[in-house]
């Protein structure tokens, strides 16, 4: 019997309070992604490999080739069960439920100091490149121009959030979605790790969270759904279990917690997770900054 | 300029994919640049910024994945693309593969009836039982594991032996099987060299330096690092040397390890005698006359080993840049050098790197200390403090013990290396840089901070410190070679252009006018 073992709260919610309906977008070896056929916000079955994340079931399965499923399978829910055709019914009742409840944080930054410099210097060598990581020697003019451009405009939001400064912040962070290769373009990656500081309870950038929200509405021409659907999520505060504890680690854990915890990260995609550490790290070191000021 | 383009409506691929697609497509010849990436609006800023927006660019959308070939006339673009097409064909075709799982190596023998090799990489306590698995399916096999007792690994060689299969390993790091580099190897040209090799890094070395003298690897075998000892007696070694003999297209064997135990050498000088093909021998430390009067051509470097078989393989002699040592550059560094600083200090990923370097300061210097020398007495006696010239083989299980290799994370030996830049008493630091599958991803890029930063920090105290760098790779490894040695250069860094060359240059700078050559 294939069974859901965990899932986000929300997509639940769904299976089990609405008539869910949706197609498959799109198949990758450990994940699919469901489009719901009401509003076109994408759902994730996840292999057991992967980590809990927002609108996201993880399932009893270690590879999902074996299923043949293929894009626009129709998706539809019985009994609180959901149906990809005749090709997969997978049960939920059993499933623990996960929410992304992000950590406060701290008044006293002592520790968060020294492992805010211990990942970096962690990501600086261990990092992958290609990304907002530039590479010592891009495969093409394509990829060093796109880390230039990534440098150039992340350093422009950093300014923007130090400053506290408001007037261009949609601007800057709008130009960063859908720059990058892979399939989550490495602008939104950083965006995803930037909004979830913002989104902790106490941060002194929590002043950008209505600005965050706004950047969404603008933004769903700009990348792919599976990429929006992060950042939106994001937007409000709710990111995968590994970047949560990567966050708690730096908050209140040892240098050892947030290596370890920044090595479940950094394996994120290809570039992504290396992506996504750099803006949580730009938005942690903005807080310092700005707590400092307080 | 010449470009096409293609744009797949709705089409995802995973991250990983994508990127590994992109630096596969911008090595296909031909292709001065190729872009595979989703069509959103920013990554078509980029792709106009470097001159390559066309009409069916400007109507990709965020969903559509764009592929984007630039070559230099329009006679290649047709066929580039092609083969970019080809790669994404085939990644889906291995994609599809790679989902078939195996829990068992019987069921995967029965699920790929035409395979006749396996990698067994596994936890040492597991790794006999599944190579002798592999061996009764009738697979070759490279066994990476180590761990393994010296009883099993004779039992498994015995077996492999009388089956007539290679059984490569335990500890088995190299190899390149049927132009396919296997673990930790180099993207070499094919042609018609063999290798047998009881060392990793020391067959990488000799592969590279065939490569860089115009000549190509037919097979390239490990051994694993015990082959050669009394107990193993070199089962594989032989097997490996009849392998080649027996091998059309392999004219040339070279056979490359540490000095092998003396029984064992016997029986591998005898099956040389016996090998219809020239032999060429780098036993590091080796014995000459032993060798020759074998009918065997010794090598007392692994440079001369590459060189003796391109020689011997056909390639013209006068066509070969033999990457003479630069003596003008010798007298200078020496000038340069203070009377104290007196000793080399070696900070080697590769053992054999080591080994070579060391062996070529011991030719001439008595003390000469590292955590891999055969003499206890110099024998380090805290692997952490170096003692006059010392040799670290930063590989070793020492260093290594629940850590990656240096090849993979350099991070040991970057602190390493800050503290001896530090020692007044050095005057030359060597190290490698190796490239290849399985190494990390920029070997040099990564310690160039410390390097720079030590640079500056000799500076201020008022002396040269001479670091001297080697990077092993050829010019179809990535990252590119190139690019690699620029680095070192621009930092300041003394580039070698072999492992040979690295050791000779690091012992002629501190002998500063005795045994001078």
């Amino acid at each position: 019997m294939i069974h859901a073992i965990s899932g986000d709260s929300y997509f639940l919610q769904q299976i089990v309070e609405t008539k869910f309906t949706g197609s498959v977008h799109s198949v990758f070896k450990h994940a699919l992604n469901i489009q719901s056929g009401v509003d076109g916000e994408i759902f994730t079955l996840a292999t057991q490999a992967m980590d809990n994340a927002p609108n996201t079931l993880i399932i009893n399965l270690d590879t999902l080739a074996n299923l043949h499923i293929s894009q626009n399978d129709r998706v539809s829910v019985m009994n609180d069960q959901l149906l990809i055709e005749d090709k997969l019914q997978l049960a939920t009742k059993t499933a623990t439920r996960w929410q992304c409840q992000l950590p406060i944080f701290p008044s006293d930054s002592t520790s968060l100091k020294i492992n805010v410099i211990t990942v970096k210097q962690f990501i600086d060598l261990h990092g992958k490149s290609g990304g907002m990581k530039s590479s010592h020697s891009p495969i093409s003019e394509f990829e060093a121009e796109t880390s230039r451009m990534l440098k150039l405009r992340t350093n422009l939001l950093r300014e923007e959030l130090v400053s506290q400064r408001f007037d261009q912040f949609q601007k800057y962070a709008v130009d960063l979605v859908g720059l990058g290769p892979g399939l989550t373009p490495s602008g939104d990656d950083f965006l995803v790790g930037l909004f979830t500081v913002i989104h902790l309870e106490n941060s002194p950038c929590s002043i950008y969270q209505q600005l965050c929200e706004s950047v969404i509405n603008m933004i769903k021409p700009l990348t792919n759904d599976i990429s929006y659907t992060t950042l939106k999520k994001a937007a409000y505060g709710q990111v995968r279990e590994s970047i949560y504890s990567l966050v708690h680690a730096i908050l209140y854990g040892t240098e050892v917690d947030s290596i370890q915890a920044l090595k479940k990260v950094l394996a994120i995609g290809s570039s992504s997770g290396t992506d996504i550490a750099l803006g949580l790290i730009s938005g942690l070191e903005a807080n310092i900054k700005l707590g400092g000021k307080r | 300029m010449s470009i096409k383009v293609v744009i797949k409506r709705n089409t995802y691929f995973d991250s990983v994919s994508l990127m590994s697609l992109s630096t596969k497509a911008n090595q296909i010849e031909g292709v001065e640049q190729a872009i595979i990436g989703m069509g959103t609006e920013m990554n078509k800023g980029v792709i106009r910024n470097v001159g390559l927006m066309t009409p069916e660019v400007e109507e990709a959308t965020a969903g559509d994945l764009m592929i984007i070939v630039k070559t230099a006339n329009a006679d290649q673009t047709e066929s580039a693309y092609l083969a970019v097409e080809e790669l994404l064909t085939n990644k889906n075709t291995a994609q599809a593969k790679s989902d078939i799982k195996y829990a068992t190596i019987d069921s995967a023998a029965q699920g790929i009836p035409d395979a006749n090799f396996a990698v067994i990489s596994v936890n040492g306590a597991f790794a006999v039982r599944e190579a002798r698995k592999a061996l009764e399916n009738d697979l070759h096999v490279m066994l990476f594991s180590d761990n393994v007792s010296v009883e099993d690994e004779v039992e498994l060689k015995t077996f492999a032996h009388e089956k007539g299969l290679l059984m490569m390993g335990p500890d088995c790091g190299t190899a390149i099987i049927g132009n396919t580099g296997l673990c930790f190897a180099n993207a070499v040209r094919k042609g018609n060299i063999g290798i047998v090799a009881a060392s990793g890094t020391g067959s990488q070395e000799v592969s590279v330096r065939v490569h860089d003298f115009g000549g190509g690897i037919t097979q390239l075998i490990g051994t694993g690092g015990r082959d050669l000892s009394k107990e193993v007696g070199g089962i594989m070694m032989l097997d490996g040397i009849k392998a080649l003999d027996a091998d059309e297209a392999t004219k040339v064997i070279v056979l490359v390890s540490k000095p092998p135990e003396a029984s064992v050498e016997k029986k591998v000088l005898a099956q040389i005698k016996e090998c219809s093909k020239p032999v060429v021998v780098y036993f590091i430390g080796g014995n000459e006359e032993a060798v020759v009067a074998a009918g065997g051509q010794f090598a007392k470097t692994s440079k001369e080993a590459a060189l003796k078989a391109v020689l011997l393989a056909g390639i013209d002699e006068a066509g070969i840049n033999k990457r003479a040592l630069n003596l003008p550059l010798i007298e200078e560094v020496r000038a340069k050098l203070s009377p104290e600083q007196k000793y080399i200090r070696g900070l080697f990923c590769g053992g054999t790197l080591c080994d070579e370097s060391m062996y070529i300061a011991m030719e001439k210097l008595d003390n000469v200390y590292s955590n891999i020398q055969k003499n206890p007495d110099f024998l380090l006696k805290d692997i952490n403090v170096s003692q006059e010239h010392t040799f670290i083989d930063f590989g070793d299980d020492d260093f290594t013990n629940g850590k990656p290799h240096p090849m993979i994370d350099p991070s040991s030996r970057i602190e390493r290396f800050l503290q001896e830049a530090k020692d007044p008493s050095v005057g030359v630091i060597v190290m490698d840089f190796v490239l290849g599958f399985g190494s990390h991803e920029d070997p040099v890029g990564v310690m160039l901070p410390a390097m720079i930063e030590a640079k500056q920090l000799a500076e201020k105290e008022g002396r040269h410190l001479e670091i001297i760098g080697y990077v092993l790779g050829t010019d179809l490894d990535t990252p590119r070679l190139e690019d690699q040695v620029k680095k070192l250069i621009d930092a300041g860094v003394t580039h070698a252009s072999s492992s040979t060359n690295a050791g000779l240059l690091a012992r002629e700078i501190v002998l500063k006018g005795e045994n001078h050559e």
